[in-house]
């Protein structure tokens, strides 16, 4: 007993900047060390040397005599790629961590709540629909991403409590019926449209560089809402009108957090597709080295979110090379046991 | 300090028709009353939970509608029936959520406050636990855990909802003899909406009757819990007689001849 209360003792001390601040920047240390791991990794092989140079290179604008081919697969196709499986990574992590937050369930996650599978929806209309505006995908996949949401949580709520049972059932059907939609707006598709929305909505991380700072700030800003909330959700997460009663704008709070997070998912989905899983493990493994504070767990699941993704992205584009693997296969082999594991222990 | 004047409110049905009273510093007010009287609702209305129809709640001579969230919690603290932890939260992290209203919305907890929280946990016996789960510790720990959570804000109120309902007999008494002594520092006012009418003839420093959304009698033990009102306002019979130890009206519950439905032909 006393060894176990020891345990817990040293395992969750209390949170304090300090012990935020050390972990987040031996994450981000880690981070990049794997991110230039990342793009030295590769059919043509590149030393970490030239890597350094290409990408100085390329930020101060200087020329410098290293074979054009090498800097166009550093700057043009590994960078980005591996920029992207960042932001990303952070992004359904942070929206992982926020929506288990708000709806108090450690299962929630943008994939399984069908918030992803409605971005998905909602981009796909816009590349279908409305392809010459870059901007509309991104903005068509958040509103889709509110949208599926807000009808989740209303078929998931009870009259008096909302189990967790029954909202991951109403995102299941959500999600059902969502994966209908995208298969019909498909069929309608055609030809090389619909080649491309194939090969975007099961995760390529690859092909869609030039929307990377619009959804980089999306992705951003949304982090930082929902970090700005992240002692408030401390205390939701106990029960709403406890937090009422302790001093928490409940209602505002909620309101922010869950556009946030939409606004997140969208923005990844309309860049990545469906990934799915991410915003499960991630914020879960989190929690378990590092307590349940959001403070602590907000900004680590980015981190953790993005070293996730791209060690997966690393995998899925060298496992079996030439040919690539789809990201959300690597990520459903980690995330669908972690899933059925939490499923277990909540019921 | 806590004044409600006039409080109407209601769902669909009128559930509370005007009822008025204070507490004062020092005292433990308890709220008695048959189930669906409104006394949660009651409740809620103080905590600024719910918005009542018509009627005032003021908190030293502030009108709680006009106030802020952070500081309302400030003034009250307030102890839910049961709490529902779903996520790993250690006793003391738990207890550290009542600084909330103290500090900014975002940021971490200073030094002193810890000091309170530590405070807090020693006044409830429950500093050593602190580092346990709070999903791990018993209904007894727990209601303790909730209870320092209140008092880390050093409210001048205190709001217990049904704070014995899942605890056995010896640590009711414990609870309840916490809030006497918390109150009768004169530091503090508590509401204690309760079931138990014994002990609350035993600690309560007034007892407030609701039924049907009425105030039916309020005032000192000895003065409103006799035999008729208690009939009156929960149907039942009682019997009531001087606890021979400390002199507070004891009541017992008289078992009534039932109408015979059973399905035995005699």
């Amino acid at each position: 007993m006393t060894a176990r209360t020891d345990k817990i003792k040293t395992l969750r001390e209390r949170v304090t900047s300090k012990r935020v601040v050390t972990t987040l920047i031996i994450m981000f240390a880690l981070l990049i060390l794997i991110a230039i791991i990342s793009v030295a990794t590769g059919s043509e092989r590149i030393g970490f040397q030239t890597i350094v140079k290409i990408i100085a290179a390329k930020i101060t604008g200087q020329p410098i005599d290293i074979a054009p081919e090498q800097q166009v697969i550093i700057t043009d196709i590994r960078l980005p790629r591996v920029l992207m499986a960042i932001v990303v990574g952070a992004a359904l992590s942070v929206a992982g961590a926020a929506y288990q937050a708000l709806l108090r369930n450690p299962l929630a996650d943008p994939y399984v709540l069908g918030v992803s599978t409605g971005a998905a929806v909602g981009a796909i209309a816009a590349t279908i629909f409305a392809e010459s505006i870059s901007i509309g995908r991104p903005l068509a996949a958040f509103l889709g991403a509110v949208l599926t949401i807000a009808t989740v949580i209303l078929l998931g709520q009870s009259r008096r409590h909302a189990p967790t049972e029954r909202l991951i059932l109403a995102g299941i059907i959500t999600n059902t019926f969502l994966s209908s939609v995208v298969i019909f707006l498909m069929t309608s598709a055609s030809g090389l449209r619909l080649q491309s929305v194939f090969s975007w909505l099961i995760g390529d991380l690859g092909s869609n560089a030039r929307l990377l700072p619009v959804v980089s700030v999306f992705i951003v800003l949304g982090i930082v809402i929902i970090y700005f909330n992240s002692r408030s959700l401390n205390l939701m997460m106990t029960g709403e009108e406890e937090a009422l009663a302790l001093g928490v704008e409940v209602r505002r709070v909620k309101a922010m957090v869950y556009i946030a997070s939409s606004l997140i998912t969208g923005a990844a989905v309309s860049v990545s597709g469906v990934i799915g899983f991410v915003g499960l493990v991630i914020p879960h493994a989190v929690r378990l080295s590092a307590g349940s504070d959001n403070r602590m767990v907000v900004p680590a699941s980015a981190l953790a979110g993005a070293i996730f993704l791209l060690i997966a992205d690393t995998i899925a584009r060298t496992v079996i090379a030439p040919r690539e693997l789809h990201v959300g296969v690597v990520t459903a082999f980690v995330g669908a046991p972690v899933f059925v594991y939490l499923l277990r222990r909540a019921s | 300090m806590l004044e409600v004047r006039d409080i109407h409110f209601s769902y669909s049905e009128p559930l509370l028709k005007g009822v008025s009273f204070d507490v004062h510093q020092g005292e433990l007010l308890a709220i008695v009353g048959p189930n669906g009287a409104g006394k949660s609702t009651l409740l809620k209305i103080i905590l600024g939970m719910l918005r009542p129809a018509s009627g005032n709640v003021t908190l030293e001579g502030e009108s709680i509608a006009k106030m802020s969230r952070r500081k309302l919690a400030r003034f009250i603290g307030y102890v839910p029936q049961a709490t529902d932890v779903r996520f790993p939260l250690t006793a003391m992290e738990y207890v550290l959520q009542g600084r909330f209203a103290q500090g900014r919305i975002l940021g971490f907890e200073s030094d002193g406050d810890v000091e309170e929280v530590r405070r807090a946990m020693e006044l409830t016996d429950s500093t050593d636990f602190a580092c346990r789960l709070v999903s791990e510790l018993s209904g007894g720990e727990r209601q303790r855990v909730m209870l320092a959570r209140a008092l880390a804000s050093r409210p001048r109120l205190l709001a217990l909802d049904e704070p014995v309902a899942n605890l056995d007999i010896a640590h009711q008494l414990k609870m309840f003899d916490l809030a006497r002594r918390l109150t009768s520092t004169g530091e503090m006012g508590a509401i204690v909406v309760t079931h138990e009418l014994n002990l609350a003839a035993e600690f309560a420093t007034r007892v407030l009757m609701l039924k049907a959304g009425e105030v039916r009698a309020i005032g000192r033990p000895s003065e409103v819990m006799d035999e008729k009102t208690i009939n009156d306002v929960f149907d039942a019979d009682v019997l009531i007689d001087k606890n021979p130890v400390t002199g507070a009206p004891r009541i017992t519950l008289l078992a009534t001849a039932q109408e015979d439905c059973s399905l035995s032909r005699s």
